[in-house]
């Protein structure tokens, strides 16, 4: 298994130095690339992409970047050959956005703001595709890349094998795929990420604010009160919860996400753009405010992390007040949830960790309320 | 607050793994019950806070918050309220335990999630049931009042108060009264005036061109009536229609013998009923709701509001129909006193 994206490209593409205008499809030989070839490459508008270590560095998969589930489908009943001259052959036809497309969207009006008011700094968005894909299919999704005026300037395809090594290499903060399995690999080794579906119908988002719905348990903070309520029932996690209000919770996959959308934040506070900021926070919880918020509340504070609107639902079903926030993206641990999600038209995804994993997912067999 | 019945109680821990005395009920589901969604300086007063805010600013008001945290707040105007509405419910689960034909309360404040402890500490304080919370970080409270199916929208900001009634959910700015109401604690009673709150206000225009043989539209306040009827009728089907702990009021200027049977006519038409109906003809609201005592007065007008406030009742402005553009003379000036009033 070779660790350097680079070698699959290499045989199909020039290197940057030569590469036609109109391609965005630079591959990044090495980390200690020099700035120049960039700087000479094609257009001087596109801006730069960060070094991964000082950007919040964003992984999707083609398949939820993009709608592919045509294709998909010639791979599952004809093979992977057919596959590969099917997308070759329609190289030159875009495809459709998918779940992630507006989330993607979003992160780059926020770069584009940030990038206003700190011309200098790397500490933005840096988007990187990472497919299972061959080479081959690679120009069909430069070629949607561009027609859907997307900067991603960074691809790692793997041709089959496993894109967990990158994304590390990547200092990912957040992969998105639509394959729970990778998900799932990702989560064991730290790498905070999630399954995203695409909704029937989609509600409109905001295209100036990026927003972004967290569940609490599972999501930000550890399974430890979900393990509890599931195995002795409300009462002993209300219990539970008050005896242990000053007592941190601990922190789950995606609060590391959170982490750095704050830092972001920040950013915009400090220049005196707290009301207009373009990302915004939800906390979208089932927990009860009066018996269980307090410890929500003060881990959130104690880790130095603020949510701009906080919902406690005691139960509620979250559809209804998704479909209000409309978030780009919306985390949560248990597949009810984020079906609930799905059918009121809100994008979510699937954090598939902690003890909610061991009950069946299909629609049919809700045990949960 | 009632406890219920040890009989009764018996019934719940049947079905949950543990119990212990201080078990909490499950709040309903949102469709089934009659959501009350209250904002914060309506539940509590916050007056000190609120000056902080408007003369230091945001950043000193949070810090302020978050350092009188364990510092519960005093009751505000909506407060009887909602005590009130809690005890309604632990009668209903005691008559009905497994219905979730109740009220639901909701706190929706457009404060930030920092503010979330200090509230979440002072309803532990006074001994609230309230679960749910929407805190909107500055956000318009009205797309989450339509999720939760909102019967009825509390709040001491006129501006989200009428958008809220723009956008068809029953709502009314409260005010605080400066004394503490002297109100039953174990019957909810509610008042309501009759035109533009009730009866939409054209029902006069109306009777005058067609005769009451056409349907008179509801005002805002219509669907809370109904939906407080609905529960009363629970009460009664279990005999217990003398001490039922819900009670209606119709408190208008209208005239009995002119125009009261209109009013009646048109109530028995919606099938609902008000407990006690009273006819002032013009006569003052004050000295009467001081005599009823409710939990709550709703008017549309400033001037009815202000004169019952002024004798200690707890009074809400319904901003809704004609007389919002025409204020009675003595209204427009304390109006915006009260305003002033409200925000520091």
């Amino acid at each position: 298994m070779s660790l350097d994206p680079v070698q699959v490209m290499k045989g199909q593409d020039p290197m940057p130095s030569t590469c036609p205008a109109t391609s965005n499809g630079d591959i990044k030989a090495s980390r200690e690339d020099n700035k120049d070839t960039h700087e000479n490459v094609g257009s001087t508008t596109k801006p730069k992409p960060p070094k991964p270590e000082n950007a919040v560095t964003i992984a999707v998969s083609s398949r939820v970047l993009f709608r592919t589930e045509k294709e998909q489908k010639v791979f599952e009943q004809k093979g992977i050959e057919e596959y590969l001259r099917y997308q070759v052959e329609h190289e030159n036809e875009p495809f459709a956005p998918g779940p992630a497309f507006p989330f993607v969207k979003a992160l780059e009006a926020v770069n584009g703001r940030l990038r206003e008011l700190y011309p200098e700094s790397e500490e933005l968005f840096d988007i990187v595709l990472v497919t299972y894909n061959h080479a081959h299919v690679g120009i069909r999704l430069i070629n949607t890349i561009n027609y859907h005026n997307l900067f991603i300037e960074r691809f790692c395809m793997t041709g089959g094998t496993s894109p967990i090594g990158y994304l590390k290499a990547w200092h990912t903060n957040l992969y998105l795929s639509a394959d729970a399995e990778k998900v799932q690999e990702a989560l064991a080794e730290g790498i905070a990420a999630a399954t995203m579906f695409m909704p029937e119908k989609q509600i409109k988002v905001s295209e100036t604010q990026l927003r972004v719905a967290f569940d609490g348990d599972a999501v930000l903070f550890s399974d430890e009160s979900e393990r509890i309520f599931k195995a002795h029932g409300l009462d002993k996690f209300f219990e539970h919860e008050r005896e242990n209000e000053n007592t941190l919770l601990d922190h789950g996959p995606l609060k590391g996400f959170l982490e750095v959308l704050g830092q972001l934040q920040k950013k915009f506070y400090a220049k005196g753009h707290r009301l207009d900021c373009p990302i915004r926070t939800y906390l979208v919880t089932a927990r009860s405010a009066a018996s269980s918020g307090i410890r929500a509340l003060k881990t959130l504070r104690a880790w130095g992390l603020e949510m701009d609107e906080a919902l406690f639902l005691a139960g509620a079903p979250k559809g209804p007040m998704l479909e209000k926030i409309r978030p780009h993206i919306y985390f949560d641990d248990q597949m009810f949830h984020v079906e609930g999600a799905v059918e009121m038209g809100a994008i979510a995804a699937h954090v598939p960790y902690g003890i909610a994993q061991k009950y069946p997912h299909k629609k049919s067999s809700n045990t949960d309320k | 607050m009632n406890v219920p019945q040890m009989n009764e109680r018996h019934s719940f821990c049947d079905r949950k793994e543990t119990c212990s005395p201080s078990r909490k009920p499950k709040p309903p589901k949102p469709q089934n019950a009659i959501t009350i969604a209250v904002s914060s300086r309506a539940l509590f007063s916050m007056d000190q806070e609120q000056e902080i805010y408007e003369q230091q600013g945001m950043e000193d008001y949070l810090s302020y918050q978050i350092k009188h945290e364990t510092q519960p707040f005093a009751p505000g105007p909506a407060f009887p309220f909602i005590k009130a509405v809690e005890v309604v419910n632990a009668r209903l689960r005691e008559l009905y335990p497994d219905s979730e034909e109740l009220f639901d309360v909701v706190l929706m404040t457009s404060n930030h999630a920092h503010v979330g402890l200090r509230l979440i500490n002072s309803i532990n304080h006074h001994q609230l049931l309230i679960e749910r919370f929407c805190m909107t970080g500055g956000n318009s409270p009205i797309g989450y009042l339509k999720a939760y199916h909102t019967n009825l929208y509390l709040s001491a900001d006129s501006g989200k108060v009428r958008e809220a009634i723009e956008e068809g959910i029953a709502a009314a700015t409260v005010f605080s009264t400066g004394r503490v109401p002297e109100v039953p604690e174990t019957q909810l009673r509610v008042a309501f005036d009759g035109d533009a709150v009730l009866f939409s206000d054209e029902s006069e225009r109306i009777y005058k061109a067609h005769g009451l043989d056409n349907f008179v539209p509801g005002g805002p306040l219509k669907c809370f009536l109904e939906a407080l009827g609905k529960l009363q009728q629970k009460f009664y089907a279990k005999g217990q229609r003398l001490d039922c702990p819900i009670r209606t009021y119709l408190v208008t200027a209208r005239s009995a013998a002119s125009s009261g049977t209109r009013a009646l006519k048109t109530l028995r038409s919606w099938g609902l009923e008000t407990d006690e109906a009273l006819f002032l003809a013009g006569a003052p609201k004050g000295p009467m709701l001081e005599k009823i005592r409710p939990h709550i007065f709703f008017d549309d007008q400033m001037f009815h509001v202000e004169g019952a406030a002024e004798l200690g009742t707890v009074a809400a402005h319904v901003p809704y129909g004609i007389a919002q553009k025409i204020p009675a003379k003595t209204g427009k000036d304390t109006t915006k006193e009260m305003q002033a009033k409200q925000l520091e």
